[in-house]
């Protein structure tokens, strides 16, 4: 395809320029969001089963319900009923709520013992998958800007330039596309193999990627948006007002758990009921949020579809489950939000996005390393200040944020052996690898910094499996080995991880030592001019 | 084909470009999707069910940022950031006009 020189060189020029600004940031995004596609696991994982109270029968729900009621009023803002086997039958918050990154909040567990009693006791609820997901929506970002964190509007910002980095791409590659699609030339050096591999990457990945930073942009900007739309609307309300109801519901009235869930299953008759949130019992609003589980259908929430009902009347106020009243409004939203979070299509579906998060961050990190080959001087050793800067920051950013999570799923088990809230430690020791890294890479330069890191990823990572084999072999310690499927599988992928990044360490190794000598890379011998000339004499 | 003159070739105009796409054109995008609120299919002068004209504007909110973010990654395309403006400045007149009549129909 032929496309005008002209437009072709502004469009290179759009692209590395929206791709240098943001790559980091999106780096931080992607691999954390790859990572959350498996929350529930990382839960499970990092949970003592200690933790949880034995489930209840199906028919001792009510019973459950109404002594925690008695006995902890505070239950009535809030309580959470779940289904699944290793999980308590109900949990509730003393203080706070389930949404958000908060480091001290308590939650309480409850069951019935043989006698029909209430056991109940507290725990600081193991934040790991929340501390990934708030890298995640905000990049590390820390601080709030009205009721969300700073760092989600950065991203949001990132998204758009990054959108636009994602058209120019495509338009300046589609002249050598169908010529060098799946070329992958690794002997025509180094800078040739990153650009093919970047180019692969983001070709077959661009649905998914353009999808991300749409998605991105409404998740952060939502607000504004709306805001703009309401006053194209006029005097046209955005959404129908639901008029306050007069009545106050009293949990005296509260109907048996079973026919709310029968009414949930009328409503949505494929799906699984996961668990139940009930609210505000004793007010005029009172909610129960059920989570819906399909591998079927795709799914509007991370991990569940949604059904929001009156638990008294069982009138559905609002649900994402696909009906009538949606149509294909409803359906294109909800598969927007399906499309992001990849809630569809089970087990293999959150694969298939760990691993196109993962080629995603691949493919920022390859973007800044060609920006980096090419801006360097070939024939001089001495490189330009902004390229250096760009390479320390380039890999002490993503070595150092790819360190922190590392290190904070290695402490986990350790730190459970301890009293310390967990949540501390893994905000101390984030942001600590963070950082510790980022100044390492500026002090003693980036080679130096992406070899020991990698190699401190990797060894990190082949802790995990290493901390349940010690579970095993010293029981009297007190650590919780790896034995269900999901958290063996956790520590397996760990351990490949390790592998992958320790032959990582080498490569970089035998490039800073042994490579081209006018590379960014390059720290080893250098040979003068003078030597050489002694040398043919 | 023949090498472009100078006169030609597109001129790279970075900022003015840049801020015509970024203000003319989210301009743009929300007159496109409000004209497309009103006289669309299951409009704002139509009798919804209260959940079908939620879903109605959450899916006229989600459509303002990819109508943007095309108009915002074209922009370049135009000769100039002159007629980067014009364009785009024209495309508003016309869009938030018609948007106009239409409401004051109602």
């Amino acid at each position: 395809m032929k496309i005008r020189a002209d437009i072709l060189r502004i469009y290179q020029n759009v692209h590395t320029w929206t791709g240098v600004t943001t790559g980091l940031l999106l780096f931080i995004g992607f691999f954390a969001g790859a990572i959350t596609m498996f929350a529930g696991s990382i839960d499970k994982w990092s949970t003592p089963p200690s933790h949880h109270l034995p489930q209840v029968d199906a028919d001792q729900y009510d019973a459950l319900i109404y002594r925690v009621l008695e006995q902890h009023p505070e239950a009535l803002n809030g309580i959470n009923i779940s289904f699944a086997a290793d999980h308590s039958p109900v949990t509730w918050y003393e203080q706070g709520g389930a949404r958000g990154l908060s480091l001290d909040k308590t939650l309480w567990h409850g069951t019935l013992n043989e006698a029909g009693e209430l056991e109940a006791h507290t725990s600081y609820i193991n934040e790991l998958s929340s501390l990934v997901d708030y890298l995640h929506r905000s990049a590390g970002i820390a601080g709030e800007i009205g009721h969300d964190q700073a760092g989600v509007y950065v991203l949001g910002v990132a998204a758009i330039l990054y959108f636009i980095a994602l058209v120019s791409g495509v338009i300046f590659l589609l002249p050598s596309l169908v010529k060098s699609f799946f070329a992958l030339r690794d002997k025509k050096g180094a800078s040739r193999f990153w650009l093919d591999t970047h180019n692969l990457i983001g070709i077959t990945s661009l649905p998914f990627h353009i999808i991300i930073a749409i998605t991105v942009i409404v998740f952060a900007f939502h607000d504004i948006l709306y805001d703009g739309l309401g006053k194209l609307y006029g005097d046209k309300p955005l959404f129908p007002s639901q008029a306050p109801s007069a009545i106050e519901y009293k949990v005296e009235n509260l109907p048996k758990l079973e026919v709310i869930l029968q009414k949930a299953k009328d409503y949505a008759p494929d799906y699984q009921v996961k668990g139940i949130t009930l609210s505000r019992l004793n007010s005029a609003r009172p909610s129960a949020s059920i989570q819906l589980l399909s591998d079927k259908h795709l799914m509007r929430g991370p991990e569940a579809d949604y059904l929001f009902m009156n638990p008294y009347t069982f009138e559905v106020s609002a649900s994402s489950v696909a009906d009538d009243a949606q149509g294909v409004w409803g359906a294109v939203v909800t598969t927007l939000f399906g499309l992001h979070f990849g809630s569809y299509g089970g087990e293999f579906g959150r694969w298939a996005y760990f691993i196109m998060g993962i080629l995603g961050a691949v493919l920022f990190y390859t973007g800044n390393l060609l920006w980096l080959e090419k801006r360097r001087k070939q024939k001089q050793l001495e490189q330009s200040k902004s390229t250096r800067v760009m390479g320390k920051l380039t890999i002490g950013v993503a070595m150092g944020s790819l360190l922190g999570v590392a290190a904070a799923f290695a402490v986990t088990k350790w730190t459970a052996l301890t009293t310390i809230n967990i949540n501390v430690v893994y905000m101390w020791v984030y942001y600590l690898c963070f950082g510790f890294t980022l100044i390492a890479a500026f002090v003693i330069g980036m080679s130096k910094t992406a070899i020991w890191s990698q190699r401190a990823v990797a060894i990190l990572c082949f802790s995990l499996p290493l901390t349940s084999v010690i579970a095993f072999a010293i029981p009297s310690l007190g650590i919780w080995p790896a034995t269900a499927w999901s958290s063996i599988g956790l520590e397996l992928t760990a351990m490949i991880l390790g592998v992958i990044f320790w032959r990582m360490a080498d490569k970089t190794k035998h490039r800073a030592y042994y490579g081209e000598t006018n590379s960014i890379w390059f720290i080893g011998q250098h040979q003068t001019e003078c030597e050489l000339q002694t040398q043919s004499v | 084909m023949s090498r472009l003159s100078h006169a030609d070739k597109i001129q790279p105009d970075w900022w003015g470009k840049t801020l015509a796409g970024v203000i003319l054109g989210l301009a743009l995008s929300f007159g496109i999707v409000g004209l497309f609120a009103w006289v669309g299919s299951d409009g704002l002068m139509d009798t919804l069910t209260p959940a079908r004209q939620s879903w109605r504007t959450q899916f006229s909110m989600w459509i303002i940022s990819p109508i943007w973010l095309l108009i915002l990654s074209f922009v370049f395309m135009f000769k100039n950031s002159k007629q980067a403006v014009l364009w785009l400045g024209g495309a508003n007149l016309v869009v938030y006009v018609i948007l106009f009549v239409v409401r004051g129909m109602v």
